[in-house]
């Protein structure tokens, strides 16, 4: 019933082209990785900010980008930056920022829970002791608030990776990008995406394992 | 009774929004006194604790320390400066213990002592370790807080307050969240800690720690002082209904 010819050759042939894309991938969801757990300490700071107009900018913010499709952020990004401050924006810097914007509204969640975890009578323990606030934060609040933001922050990492298959579309030379290209050419779309399916299976499977594992054993402390 | 207390509740009222849970409660305690608090949950015991710990500002009234205002409801500078200078000379002990779980027993012990004292490591280490001596839990020096019992994790928060050697000691029912067997090792602690003459202000279900080593036991109900009395007149001889109906609960 289902007479197909497979040609893995097509997809071994170009298995250095594809590889360079994966490296890119990478590349990308690291960098924005970085970028996204600084901005979403910006916005976690703005968030708990004593100032109100602050406040309401972090709010705004992430009311914003979760409340709006991250294909349009992108898109956005890339066509109306440009217009607006009249200026030129590399695809790849395109991608990196709105991905960075993005999940940086979800990592400011992350922080903030990670602080709101730690149980109001540790930081009364350090008050009544005579820790000042800030030798309590950063004591007693954060290094308990960190262990419990890995895990999330590896998981962000894992949907980064699939995010960053949306840098096709502007152009961004990543895995998903080169497929389309190479499928474009050989025509091969069966081989070239099947094989771009299972390469981030196989990587993004495993880590997503050995995050809910690292995750079952926190909770078990 | 003479002299100046330690530390002295003046005239407080702490209100929550519009509950009220503490009516003029004036409280002294003197240097080496063991004074119990008991009532009903609900009375306002915790509340008026946290007042002492500077966890809690009243909302009229004072708190002293050795006759020097440390706390009100609208401090000013001087006031605020004044507890900044003595908070840890007023240590507390927590009924759910709230050790920091990130740090091992001895680091638990020393972490304030470095900080706030600025005591050297060697010093604070060579404390802590004799302060665990003296809560029996010298081989628990390098456990986490989740490797101990219930009973065990009390006496190291108990080594903590003292750690900072505190001219007071508060226990907000220290003993209500351990299981009946391990309440014990921590009553013996405390007993030993009023016997060495530590200044302790407890609030407490332990009736006969009350009865036989508090040196003066006050009756709280409904955020007031009802009645108080020394050591076993206040079982014996209960003036007040209130208080004889609440003794009766526990002759069962």
């Amino acid at each position: 019933m289902f007479k197909y010819q497979f040609r893995w050759d097509t997809v071994w042939g170009s298995f250095d082209f594809l590889m360079g894309g994966l490296q890119m991938t990478l590349v990308v969801s690291a960098a924005t990785l970085v970028l996204a757990m600084i901005g979403g300490l910006i916005i976690a700071l703005l968030d708990m900010s004593r100032f109100r107009v602050l406040r309401w900018i972090g709010i705004s913010i992430g009311e914003v980008v979760r409340n709006t499709p991250i294909l349009v952020q992108l898109l956005w990004v890339y066509y109306v930056l440009p217009i607006v401050f009249s200026i030129r924006i590399e695809a790849l810097v395109a991608l990196i920022i709105g991905l960075a914007l993005y999940q940086a509204a979800f990592i400011s969640e992350v922080y903030r829970s990670g602080i709101q975890s730690v149980p109001k009578g540790h930081v009364e323990a350090a008050q009544v002791l005579g820790l000042s606030p800030l030798q309590s934060f950063r004591r007693i609040v954060l290094p308990q608030a960190i262990r419990m933001t890995l895990p999330p922050l590896a998981s962000n990492f894992v949907q980064l990776i699939k995010f960053s298959s949306l840098g096709a579309v502007i152009s961004v030379s990543e895995i998903t990008r080169r497929g389309m290209e190479l499928s474009a050419s050989n025509f091969r779309p069966l081989e070239t995406f099947t094989f771009i399916a299972v390469v981030y299976f196989l990587i993004c499977w495993p880590l997503a394992m050995a995050i809910r594992l690292w995750e079952r054993r926190l909770q078990a402390r | 009774m003479s002299g100046t207390p330690i530390i002295l509740a003046d005239a407080v009222t702490k209100r929550f929004g519009t509950h009220q849970v503490l009516t003029l409660v004036s409280l002294p305690v003197m240097e080496r006194d063991v004074v119990c608090v008991v009532g009903p949950s609900g009375s306002g015991k915790t509340t008026l604790l946290r007042c002492f710990a500077l966890l809690e500002l009243p909302s009229e009234g004072r708190i002293l320390m050795e006759g020097t205002p440390i706390s009100t409801a609208e401090p000013d500078r001087q006031i605020k400066s004044a507890a900044r200078a003595v908070r840890s000379e007023i240590g507390m002990v927590f009924q759910h213990f709230n050790l920091w779980p990130h740090m091992s027993v001895l680091e638990n012990l020393i972490e304030a002592p470095l900080r706030v004292k600025k005591m050297r490591r060697d010093q604070a280490v060579a404390m802590a370790e004799a302060l665990l001596a003296k809560v029996d839990l010298s081989d628990k020096r390098d456990a986490y807080p989740v490797r101990l019992s219930g009973g065990q994790q009390q006496r190291v928060a108990i080594a903590r307050a003292l750690a900072m050697s505190p001219k007071v000691l508060l226990f907000d029912e220290a003993t209500s969240a351990l299981d009946p067997e391990l309440r014990r090792e921590v009553l013996i602690v405390m007993r030993q800690l009023a016997q060495e003459g530590m200044t302790m202000l407890v609030v407490t279900h332990e009736m006969g720690f009350a009865r036989h080593v508090g040196t003066r036991t006050v009756f709280m109900d409904r955020g007031e002082i009802v009645e108080e009395a020394p050591g076993a007149a206040f079982f014996d001889a209960p003036k007040t209904e209130r208080l004889k109906r609440f003794l009766q609960q526990f002759e069962e």
